[in-house]
Parts: C-alpha cells; sequence; structure tokens
C-alpha cells in the first residue's frame, strides 16, 4: 500500500472518481496542464483528457456557476478555488444557487458539487492566500463542510463528498499538504459523513480541533504529558453538521473543553461548539470553555504568521489553564 | 540514516540541474544550512538542509539532472529520532509560485480506537455548586445530586457542609452542667429517632393548629374509634387533596398522592412508633380493623419490617385514652398535616334551646403553614367532623 502525503492522496481520490464515474468533471484554475499550484491534480489531464479536467478562466464566479449548470444537468463537477480566499467571487453562486436548488426545486434537483480548496496560511505566501473562511459557509445552510486532517481521511472524505447528491465544500489544510504520510489503499470505499474523529484518548481535557491545527495539538498533547496532563483530541472533521454528540460524550468523562482553530476567534466554528455544549453539557464542565483561536485581525503575512495561527505553546497553555481552573 | 530526496520545486517541475555543491561527504551540516545550488526551468534556487548531521552520501555532481522525489543526499543524525509524537522536518524551500511548503516524510500511525476501559462520566452539577465545594474544600464527586438525574445543586453542597438554606434558630444549646445529679439515660433507638425528627420537624416546619370537637353521640354500636378516625381522614383527604401530600422545600414543591398512607403513631414501652397502614381510602371497615390490629401487634413486640414503617402521607395521633383533650400536635416531614383525637367526653351542649349531654371527641388538626392555607385546612377538617359525625 502506498505512503501518500494529503495531497497525493487527494490526487489518488479524483483519480478514482473520474476511472470509476464517467459524470465527475473537474474545474479549476491551472489544474490541468499544470496540475494545479500544488500538483493536487498532476497528471490527471495528461490521463482523462482535457473535457473531464478543465483549466478555467481567472473568475471564480464562472467556475461555481459553471459547476451550478453541470450539475443541475446531471454531471457531478468538483471545482477547484485555487485559494480560500479567493472565494467571494463564487460566493454567490454558492450561496444563492449550490446551496438552495434542492429546496428551491422542493427536491426535484439536487447539485452533486464539490467545491475543493486549500484551507489555512502558514506556508508564507502573499495576500488572500492563507484565509480560513469556514464559519462563512458553516452558517449558510444548504452546504456540507469538509475538512479532513489526515491521508486516508481526505481520501475517503473526498470521495463521500464527491459522491453526496449536495454540495459539499472541501477545505484542504494547506500546511498539512506535504508534512506526513499515511498508508492509503486506493479501494474507492468512502468515509462516513457528518462524524468526527478520535486523534488520541485521554482524560483530563478534550480538545477539539481540525485542519492543520491538529497538527500542532497533538504536539502540545504529547508536550503536556510531562505534566501529568492527559488530553483527548477530537478531530473536527465535519464543520457542517458538526457531530456535538461525540464531543459532548467526550466532554461528560473529561469534564474539560478546549477548541483550537486557525480561523479568527469572532463567530468562528469554536463559538458554535461552546455554546451546544454550554446549553447540553453544562453539568459535567469543571471549567469554562476555552477557545485558542487566530486573532481579529487580517491574517498577516509571513513575518507575523505564526505568531498568528495558534502555536503549539499558545496552545498547551491554554489547555493547562483550563485543567488548573 | 536519512535520505533527502529532491523535494517538489513548484510550477510542475519535473527536475532540477544540479549547479554546486556547497558540502561534501563528511561534513557536519545544521539545519536550514545551504546544500547545493539547483537550476530549474524558472531559476537557480538554495536547497537547505532539513536535517542536523553528518553528509554520508551525495547522490549526482555538477551538470546532472534529478529527478523530483530522487535521492539527493545521505545524511547520518545527530539524535535517534525514535520520537513519538509528530514533529516534522522544518520547512524546505519551494521555488513555487506560492511560499514555502513545510515538507516531512513522517509517518502517521493507525488511527486510535476508544479503549475499552473508558473513564467514567463526570458527576453532573450546577457550575455554582462546583464553584462552593471548591471553597468549602468537598469533593463534589463523592456527593449525592438530589437534582434531575443526580443533579448536584447549591443545596446538596450545602447540606453536606452541615449548612441549612434557612436560617436555623439559634445555635445555642443548653448544656447540663459538669455536676448534675441524676442518672444519665442516653437516648437509644426509638427515643433518639424521635429527638432527632422532632428537632428537623422543628426546624422546618410553619406548625399551626386549629381545633375543633366531632360529636359522635349518634354513633351506633360497634364502631371502632380509629377505624373511624382512619375513614374520616380518606374523607378529608378527598375534600383537600393537596394536604395529602409531601413539601419538598428544596425544589419548592408539594408531591401530591392519590393513595392516602396513614402513619399512627403507636406508644411503647421502648418510645414512639408510628407504623404507616396503606392505602385508607380503597379499604373496607373490615381490612382496615384487621390491619390496625396487625400493626399495633407488631409494632409492641417490634416485629414491623422496616417498609411498614415509612412513607405516611397523612398522621393521626390518637392520644386521648387517658387525658388530653386538644393538643398541638407535630407535623413530621415531608408529611404536612397530622391530626389528633383527644379524649372522648361527655359534654353538655347546646342543642336547640335545650342543653343534651352529647359525647364528643376532640380533634387538633395541625398542619405546615408554609405550603397549607387556613382555608384548605378547616375544609379539611369539616370534611373529617362530618364523616366522624355520621353514624356508620
Amino acid at each position: 500500500m502506498a505512503k501518500l502525503t494529503l495531497v497525493e492522496a487527494i490526487n489518488m481520490a479524483l483519480a478514482h472518481a473520474l476511472q470509476n464515474d464517467p459524470d465527475v468533471v473537474l474545474m479549476g484554475e491551472d489544474i490541468g496542464l499544470n496540475g494545479g499550484v500544488f500538483r493536487a491534480t498532476a497528471g490527471l489531464q495528461q490521463r482523462f483528457g482535457a473535457l473531464r479536467v478543465q483549466d478555467s478562466v481567472l473568475a471564480e464566479g464562472v467556475i461555481a456557476g459553471m459547476a451550478v449548470g453541470m450539475a443541475a444537468q446531471g454531471l457531478k463537477p468538483v471545482a477547484e478555488i485555487q485559494f480560500m480566499g479567493f472565494i467571494y467571487p463564487a460566493l454567490d453562486q454558492i450561496c444563492n444557487h449550490m446551496a438552495r436548488m434542492r429546496n428551491r426545486t422542493r427536491g426535484r434537483i439536487t447539485l452533486p458539487i464539490v467545491v475543493r480548496m486549500p484551507h489555512g496560511g502558514g506556508i508564507h505566501a502573499p495576500e488572500h492566500h492563507s484565509e480560513s473562511l469556514e464559519s462563512l459557509l458553516c452558517h449558510h445552510a444548504g452546504l456540507r463542510v469538509l475538512c479532513p486532517s489526515t491521508p486516508a481521511r481526505a481520501y475517503g472524505l473526498l470521495l463521500a463528498a464527491i459522491r453526496n447528491p449536495d454540495p459539499v465544500i472541501f477545505l484542504e489544510p494547506t500546511r498539512l499538504y506535504r508534512l506526513a504520510r499515511q498508508e492509503v489503499d486506493d479501494d474507492g470505499i468512502a468515509a462516513d459523513l457528518d462524524c468526527c474523529h478520535l486523534l488520541r484518548e485521554g482524560q483530563d481535557v478534550t480538545v477539539v480541533c481540525w485542519g492543520a491545527a491538529t497538527h500542532d495539538v497533538l504536539q502540545a498533547a504529547h508536550a503536556l504529558e510531562s505534566e501529568n496532563i492527559d488530553c483527548e483530541v477530537i478531530d473536527l472533521s465535519s464543520l457542517s453538521p458538526i457531530d456535538h454528540n461525540s464531543i459532548l460524550d467526550s466532554v461528560a468523562r473529561t469534564g474539560r473543553l478546549v477548541i483550537v482553530h486557525e480561523a479568527a476567534r469572532n463567530c468562528g466554528v469554536g463559538a458554535e461548539i461552546a455554546a451546544t455544549v454550554a446549553e447540553r453539557g453544562l453539568y459535567h464542565l469543571h471549567a469554562p470553555i476555552r477557545r485558542v483561536t487566530g486573532y481579529d485581525t487580517v491574517m498577516p503575512y509571513f513575518r507575523l504568521e505564526h505568531d498568528y495561527i495558534p502555536s503549539v505553546t499558545r496552545i498547551a497553555d491554554g489547555i493547562r489553564e483550563t485543567v488548573q481552573a | 540514516m536519512f535520505r533527502f530526496t529532491l523535494p517538489d520545486l513548484g510550477e510542475g517541475l519535473q527536475d532540477a540541474e544540479i549547479v554546486s555543491w556547497h558540502v561534501a561527504v563528511g561534513d557536519r551540516v545544521a539545519v536550514d544550512q545551504p546544500l547545493v545550488a539547483m537550476e530549474t526551468a524558472k531559476a537557480v534556487v538554495e536547497v537547505p538542509s532539513p536535517v542536523a548531521g553528518v553528509i554520508v552520501a551525495l547522490h549526482g555532481q555538477a551538470t546532472d539532472r534529478i529527478d523530483t522525489g530522487a535521492a539527493l543526499v545521505d545524511f547520518k543524525l545527530d539524535t535517534d529520532d525514535a520520537i513519538a509524537a509528530p514533529a516534522p522536518a522544518p520547512a524546505t524551500a519551494s521555488g513555487g509560485v506560492v511560499g514555502q511548503m513545510p515538507t516531512s516524510d513522517h509517518e502517521i500511525s493507525a488511527t486510535p480506537q476508544r479503549s475499552a476501559s473508558t473513564a467514567a462520566r463526570t458527576s453532573r452539577a450546577v457550575p455554582a455548586a462546583r464553584d462552593l465545594a471548591r471553597h468549602l474544600g468537598l469533593d463534589i464527586s463523592s456527593l449525592r445530586g438530589t437534582g434531575r438525574d443526580a443533579l448536584i445543586t447549591v443545596d446538596d453542597v450545602m447540606a453536606a457542609a452541615a449548612l441549612t438554606v434557612q436560617p436555623q434558630g439559634s445555635a445555642m444549646r443548653p448544656t447540663l452542667p459538669a455536676t448534675a445529679g441524676g442518672e444519665f439515660d442516653v437516648l437509644r433507638s426509638l427515643r433518639r429517632a424521635m429527638a432527632q425528627s422532632m428537632s428537623m420537624a422543628r426546624d422546618n416546619v410553619m406548625e399551626c393548629t386549629v381545633v375543633d370537637d366531632a360529636d359522635i353521640h349518634a354513633w351506633e354500636s360497634g364502631n371502632d374509634y380509629t377505624a373511624r378516625l382512619l375513614r374520616a381522614i380518606a374523607a378529608g383527604c378527598r375534600a383537600e387533596p393537596g394536604i395529602n401530600a409531601w413539601y419538598d422545600a428544596t425544589s419548592q414543591g408539594r408531591r401530591i398522592f392519590h393513595h392516602i398512607d396513614v402513619g399512627i403513631a403507636v406508644d411503647t414501652p421502648d418510645g414512639l412508633l408510628v407504623p404507616v397502614i396503606r392505602d385508607v381510602g380503597n379499604r373496607t371497615p373490615e381490612q382496615l380493623r384487621i390491619e390496625i390490629n396487625r400493626l399495633k401487634v407488631g409494632a409492641r413486640d417490634r416485629s414491623l419490617p422496616a417498609a411498614d414503617l415509612r412513607d405516611f402521607t397523612f398522621m393521626l395521633s390518637n392520644f386521648g385514652v387517658m387525658a388530653g383533650r386538644y393538643a398541638t400536635p407535630v407535623v413530621v416531614p415531608p408529611a404536612i398535616a397530622i391530626l389528633g383525637a383527644g379524649k372522648v367526653s361527655r359534654d353538655v351542649v347546646a342543642v336547640g334551646d335545650a342543653i343534651e349531654i352529647h359525647r364528643r371527641m376532640p380533634l387538633s388538626l395541625t398542619f405546615d403553614h408554609r405550603c397549607v392555607t387556613g382555608g384548605e385546612a378547616v375544609r379539611l377538617l369539616a370534611a373529617i367532623i362530618a364523616d366522624l359525625q355520621r353514624p356508620n
């Protein structure tokens, strides 16, 4: 079995989908001839041709709009937005049409679209290339939002997203693209949707995170072992809908909750998790719920990038304060 | 040994040409130290070292073309790398379109499953209760919660710390001087239980007593006092069902019962015992009599099981066997009422304008005025009297 990076696993999933479903079409800027700026679609146009793997014009609104039209006519478009920060021109199509088509047609037309995009920063990129905007999309009814943190999960969730009859936003943590390898079997098995995943079992505190933050949270959890703090780490994985039951179950055991996300604090997805646990799990809490997040400023350039992104130290401090509260 | 392969330099480039090496076999290099200048189709880029160590092999010389992903440099590392935690190699330079992508060959092991021995759920407690427990130095997980689903409330914490919610009366207690004479008889068993339950009643119940008489001159022969009183209590509870209830000060509510279980005060040589006769409202007089006798006998020889001595919803004290007309009988929580029946006497009564002599039973009803109004109490008493005054 191949040991793949996350971006290679995505490539494998896309190839599998193109191979086995003639309705799957890829589109995006620089994805065809060039294979994508992060090589996520490398080799696919060569294998499947320019009709199945299309280089789009430099206009996100067109990319998204074409996906709507294609999907309404029975295709399964997998559209790439080159960086999450570029998504704004596409929001009209995503929110006013992709998210609504099932509701608008009373279920007669559904749009089996996947919109995939690199998510988050940490790669020293220029302006607009490092955004984490998941809150905007999670808030909008009619959209599923996924964010895998491992190669195997990226493979399984992408296949599940492609096969889903409704629009799925697929966030690929840029900083994790090549950071680790994992055995990924090209078995074509789609992962379960709508559930989160246990990354580390522990007794003292539940830490919920997703995307690139999972990497730093696991490091912090390891460091805190020497302080006798045993962390339970959950990869949220599905940002909309959120698997609240699993989180509540974990908090019922540990009595403490820390949520870590790179995205800005105000109205981040962490606030939704915190509110739900406060509503449904208050009586199990031994300490206030804590969020360790990016700041409420514009995502900075690379010199300050790692001050913005919750560092291993900042995460460990937050967990420690929660446990010692 | 660590093998460094040529990383993807971006923009779909498949290979690069070695321009010149900055290091040689045997050199010790630090992390990020430039190893080699490589020329891609676009530019000459410096490739820094991903690790600290000693160079063991260089896989090419100047002008050689190296494929992306092919071996470039072999290192002998300074440190053993058996680290459990994920610790990626630092970012390697990428001459690509955007920024610098951190790259590492760290392998993710199998995904963890939740182990069989899962920790028990923590106890459910109101946050204010947790806070209070911490201030008082109490271990909250050792407390029993009285809220819904065993929720631990502030009152539970205070009770555990031997504090009461309502302000207690004076904490002063009269003490016996050390040189007092007489014999000291420590309270045991029933007497001790009475001291405790009466203290609790005193501390909690707001007692109010209303007295009246039942004129029983019309009674036919064969009437059993206790059985008639029990039936009268049932009649009273039908008139005012809200008094056949328990009061819970903590949750500020009454638990109203449909079945009437009457605790009967029985005087035994060891002290006061209160056996309970169940479901009085649905028993015939004969059933009542049989049950009363069973309880009286069992009370005297102390053979009654605990189930017969608890959970009454109304109490009866037929105290007037020897003496005593009216009393202020004590309500024992959680019940909220007690009927005391005094000595039946031949009283002079007015009947119209004439004077007659009738047998009358004095009645004293004490009720908990926290949750029973005077109106409810006298309506209950009126119904009791009405039933008692029937011939049979």
